[in-house]
């Protein structure tokens, strides 16, 4: 099935029912549908796409933190970013109770392994979003599960609120990296433990690093980007039309084919999926997905515009 | 006739040390034969070696001190592979398993390596040369063992089954077909190709 971006086949109208301010920068957010009726199951890890009234309307994906069967509203955490691109924000200056909000159906690109024997969660800040999902999922069906979370020393009690319903020997809040081995933690799992990690790069590149020296196996590590982040500018050549897009420094490459009119499909829109894989034609990509494998990436011959951007100045697209 | 290139039948490499790995641990179904190993491989390499050995055919008494601490001797399959599942649930991540020997053999061990949650890029196999075969009745489910032809009889419902190079790493067996279904009376000239 190939979509549209921006377009869904069963689109969803909520309405914000509660704004929660957790810390200075996290807020707590509670969407109903518009018409009151049940809303389709959240799926763990899934996000949540939404249509913001930003540049005349761009679509901005929050992780759903509210359990499955909880089917009366959506309940997301937004972090207002450093160098927000607008989304987070509007939603915490801008979006108020009774607003409406277009939305898509919530998807799942990042899905616990139903066989794993154990479940090991690492959560860098507000990477803890999708976690919380897995948590209520987990604990559910009572899976054994381990989970480390990272947050800011002044954001610990925002953090232990968070993860209070799920208190016990095997939650760990930690306030830095600093007090965490890392390699530890990650050599006394059992075998058949899978670990899944959503945090900022560092902290997921150096979780790759030691999973890997203590000898996980690739098809046990999942991980989760927060999805799109800026870069330098740099233009896009759509090959079929000749047109030339500019790519500024706060936006994504497929947010740039977007604005543009050319609409690839995509779906997860944080390097996950797969589904907007485009073929280069010319130029060298800046490749920051996890869907390529390590020789496609080097090949250079393909690109996921949703995270990834160009290392030289022209990049020139099959679109 | 004999319906090659059906891709659900394993392929195996010699086997060669998964570099990813911290512990590997080499499961033999007897002494494993010449071209187990890779060119730059041997069974030493391996951290431990597990083997079956029959008493009566080894000489070997059953009394596992008698090897290295690295060298464990197996009284039969069984054993062995009840003493895997013990290990495999208590062992941390990070280990690779290695079984070489005859296919049903390596898939036994497999079963066991998933019971335990490892997955495929965990566990490498070898067979040599293709053994007898386990063949499965798609009709009432019962298991031939030893089928060396093209065709065998059923044990379970006496049907005459063509065997498929269809392999079912679930059930450790290759699907048998009635081998008359489509053209009653059909049947093609006996072959023995799984000896």
């Amino acid at each position: 099935m190939t979509m549209q971006a921006g377009l869904n086949p069963t689109p969803l109208k909520l309405r914000v029912r509660a704004i929660e301010t957790l810390a200075p920068r996290l807020k707590r957010l509670s969407l109903a549908s518009a018409d009151g009726t049940a809303l389709p199951p959240p799926p763990p890890g899934s996000h949540l796409t939404l249509t913001l009234p930003i540049d005349g309307g761009r679509t901005r994906s929050y992780s759903v933190v509210s359990p499955t069967h909880e089917r009366d509203a959506y309940s997301l955490i937004v972090r207002h970013a450093d160098r927000s691109r607008g989304g987070s924000a509007y939603i915490h200056h801008h979006l108020a109770v009774g607003d409406l909000i277009d939305s898509a159906v919530p998807t799942s690109q990042f899905s616990l392994h139903s066989l794993a024997r154990k479940h090991l969660l690492i959560g860098g800040g507000i990477g803890l979003t999708p976690l919380l999902s897995f948590l209520h999922a987990l604990q559910i069906r009572g899976r054994a599960l381990e989970l480390h979370q990272i947050c800011r020393a002044d954001e610990a009690d925002a953090f232990r609120g968070l993860l209070e319903p799920f208190a016990g020997p095997d939650i760990h809040l930690h306030t830095g990296r600093a007090g965490l081995d890392l390699q530890a933690i990650l050599s006394r799992q059992p075998l058949g433990a899978h670990l899944y990690v959503c945090g900022p790069e560092p902290l997921m590149t150096a979780v790759e690093a030691a999973a890997t020296s203590v000898g996980w196996p690739a098809s046990a590590q999942h991980q989760e980007s927060f999805g799109a982040s800026g870069g330098a500018p740099f233009i896009v050549r759509l090959a079929r039309s000749g047109r030339d897009v500019a790519v500024g420094e706060d936006e994504s490459l497929l947010e740039a084919l977007e604005a543009a009119g050319a609409n690839p499909p995509a779906l997860c829109r944080g390097g996950a999926c797969g589904e907007c894989v485009t073929v280069v034609i010319d130029g060298e990509p800046d490749h920051r997905d996890h869907f390529l494998s390590v020789d496609e990436k080097a090949s250079g011959r393909l690109v996921m515009p949703c995270v990834s951007r160009a290392k030289t100045a022209l990049l020139t697209l099959d679109l | 006739m004999n319906d090659q290139g059906i891709k659900s039948r394993p392929s195996y490499r010699p086997l060669s040390l998964d570099r990813t790995g911290r512990r590997h641990l080499l499961v033999c179904d007897g002494t494993p034969e010449a071209g187990a190993f890779a060119a730059d491989t041997t069974a030493r390499d391996f951290d431990e070696r597990w083997t079956i050995s029959p008493p009566l055919l080894s000489g070997f008494a059953g009394d596992e001190k008698t090897g290295a601490p690295s060298d464990r001797m197996f009284r039969g399959e069984t054993e062995l592979l009840a003493r895997l599942d013990h290990r495999l649930k208590t062992e941390q991540i990070g280990l690779r398993l290695y079984a070489t020997g005859a296919e049903p053999f390596l898939w036994r061990v497999m079963a066991v390596a998933a019971e335990a949650g490892m997955g495929r890029d965990e566990v490498r196999l070898f067979a040599g040369r293709p053994g007898p075969r386990r063949v499965y009745c798609n009709h009432c489910g019962a298991i031939a063992e030893g089928v060396v032809a093209n065709v065998a009889t059923c044990p379970g419902c006496g049907a005459a089954l063509f065997v498929r190079d269809h392999f079912s790493r679930r059930l450790n067996a290759f699907a048998g077909i009635k081998v008359d279904a489509e053209v009653p009376g059909d049947v093609p000239a006996i072959e023995v190709l799984y000896a």
